[in-house]
């Protein structure tokens, strides 16, 4: 029988909460091959075989069959094609690495407290400049199907790949989308969290492989 | 069934006629370009476009859509052809798009539109000019609305500048519209806790140079709109009210023969004032004398909301086949649409098309 393929986040906090969590379900993951290798083992265990990958190459690999098992965030599934949901199957929902991707706003713009605000200043913005508003982000597909469910639809999406607080300050785009768990980084920018602006809640996930969903490894979680 | 050669020749031959019937009344063919700069789409509609057309970008990174419907290909190639008195247009060809699995369909359109006319019987003879090749279709019907109308109506309600503008911009989203009534009955957008807040800081943001902008906005405007938006009039009772009227207006459903006297005491007993509404119905009574008589049309002040371009009389006309309508042709007036397009100035424009796929399955 052939063994089954985990992938783990390669970096960060969330890297360091997987590896918490799994040494929690006696799942302890040994680097047999050196430190700096991406490859790794479970101890005592001769069923897994794991790589280290970025969060977003972990649910690109289960779609397409390389991995069978992988933890990852919520928000990069939601925000692949539909089409990912079919092959990238959710598990379980992990207590940690919460995260929720929200509008933000400058703080100065008093006059917009929701939604509804955003989709008026909307057009009054292009009326006035002759162009849409302009909204940085990392999440364009899940931004623009929110915005367009609250009726915003004079908008354009400019994709950011990091820093995307400056973005309304250098400009770049006239407000964001971002991740943000307690808000602190989006204040420390001058931007406000607009009332119902709240797109996705996400935490990390474990996901599987549409093609292993009653392997005996499962009961592990 | 019709097989593949078989529908080829009945489309050639269809289609020769009904261009040859558009020609008869003056409209001259016009080949359409298949690609479209996506820019151009996306600044007239937004980024929802791009769910439904099939876009790619080229090598320098320039993004081009397959034409989504032949209406806005001939918006631009007037534009293109900086062309500044009438044109009457006719044309045959495809348009691409996709559907909600993202799978490609292709649309064979064969229609006509008339752009900058100060004859007012341009609407008479547009839509007469689509619904001749369908006159002799058994049970044909065929339903008008008018984008207009509904602009009146709102024109007329008792309610702050902003939300007219809003209904009025929102028409054409139904679910988010229906949204919008709700809040219109209840008020719930504005938090009197937070407008203490921010009528706080308000006066800190007073501070600053009134042309500084912030997030792109400048002060002035947020400071403006803010002002605006606090002093809105709206009460529970007004709001109820008004989108009972709004509800009861968008249940019309009636012969163009009774339209007028129907719109006109529904005016009266909702005690609407409005100046414009019965010359506004000139225009449709002008289509009821000319065309009124041969073919069933109904009148229904819900219909025409699903594109976001028209601006005035839309129109559909369709068959049942075995209890499932098919749709045969339509169309529309679409005023502000070469503005978006890079127009210097709104003009009248409209056009309508039949779906020759649907006409050769009859």
């Amino acid at each position: 029988m052939s063994k089954i393929k985990i992938g783990l986040p390669s970096k960060g906090r969330l890297k360091e909460e997987v590896l918490f969590f799994l040494k929690s379900k006696n799942l302890e993951v040994v680097n047999s091959f050196g430190e700096r290798n991406y490859f790794f083992n479970i101890k005592n265990n001769k069923e897994i075989d794991g790589i280290f990958l970025h969060a977003r190459e972990i649910i690109e690999r289960i779609n397409d069959g390389t991995l069978d098992i992988g933890i990852s965030g919520l928000d990069l599934l939601k925000e692949l094609p539909d089409a990912y949901s079919k092959n990238v199957k959710i598990f379980k929902r992990l207590n940690f690495g919460f995260a929720d991707l929200v509008v933000a706003i400058p703080k100065d713009w008093l006059d917009v407290q929701n939604m509804a605000d955003l989709e008026e200043v909307s057009f009054e913005f292009r009326e006035k400049y002759g162009r849409r508003m302009r909204v940085a982000t990392k999440y364009p597909n899940l931004t623009e199907s929110f915005f367009l469910s609250k009726g915003v639809s004079q908008f354009r999406v400019v994709p950011s790949l990091g820093a995307t607080e400056s973005y309304p300050f250098t400009g770049s785009s006239e407000l964001i989308t971002d991740i943000s768990s307690t808000g602190s980084t989006l204040k420390a920018n001058n931007l406000r969290i607009i009332n119902d602006g709240n797109i996705l809640k996400s935490s990390a996930c474990i996901f599987i492989s549409k093609k292993i969903t009653k392997n005996n490894f499962l009961n592990f979680f | 069934m019709k097989k593949g050669l078989e529908k080829k020749k009945l489309k050639e031959d269809l289609s020769k006629k009904i261009l040859n019937n558009f020609k008869k009344n003056k409209f001259n063919f016009t080949d359409l370009d298949l690609l479209i700069d996506t820019n151009l789409l996306t600044e007239r509609s937004g980024e929802q476009f791009k769910k439904f057309t099939l876009t790619y970008k080229d090598l320098f990174g320039k993004e081009i859509s397959l034409r989504p419907d032949l209406t806005v290909s001939t918006a631009l190639k007037y534009i293109q052809e900086k062309k500044y008195k009438e044109e009457k247009y006719c044309y045959y060809g495809s348009a691409y798009r996709l559907d909600k699995e993202g799978n490609l369909k292709v649309f064979d359109q064969i229609g006509c539109e008339i752009i900058n006319s100060s004859n007012n019987k341009s609407e008479n003879i547009l839509i007469n000019s689509i619904l001749e090749p369908l006159k002799k279709i058994k049970n044909l019907k065929v339903i008008l609305g008018d984008v207009g109308l509904f602009k009146i109506l709102v024109e007329s309600l008792e309610l702050p500048a902003r939300w007219k503008l809003r209904l009025v911009k929102n028409f054409c989203r139904i679910e988010y519209f229906e949204e919008m009534l709700k809040r219109l009955e209840t008020n719930y957008d504005l938090d009197q806790n937070v407008i203490k807040l921010d009528t706080k800081r308000l006066e800190d943001l007073k501070k600053l140079d009134s042309n500084e902008t912030i997030g792109g906005r400048a002060v002035f405007d947020i400071i403006k709109r803010f002002n605006k938006k606090i002093k809105d009039p709206r009460d529970n009772y007004k709001g109820k009210k008004n989108v009972k009227i709004i509800r009861d207006f968008l249940q019309i459903n009636t012969s163009l023969q009774n339209l007028e006297s129907l719109i006109l005491s529904f005016f009266t007993k909702n005690e609407l004032i409005s100046l414009s509404v019965k010359d506004y119905l000139k225009k449709i009574a002008r289509i009821h004398k000319e065309i009124g008589k041969k073919y069933s049309i109904n009148f229904k002040t819900n219909f025409g909301r699903n594109i976001d371009y028209y601006t005035g009389i839309v129109f559909l006309a369709s068959v049942k086949k075995k209890s499932k309508i098919i749709e045969l042709a339509s169309g529309g007036e679409y005023n502000n649409l070469l503005t978006t397009l890079g127009y210097s100035r709104n003009i009248a424009a409209i056009g309508g098309a039949i779906n020759l796929n649907e006409l050769i399955n009859l």
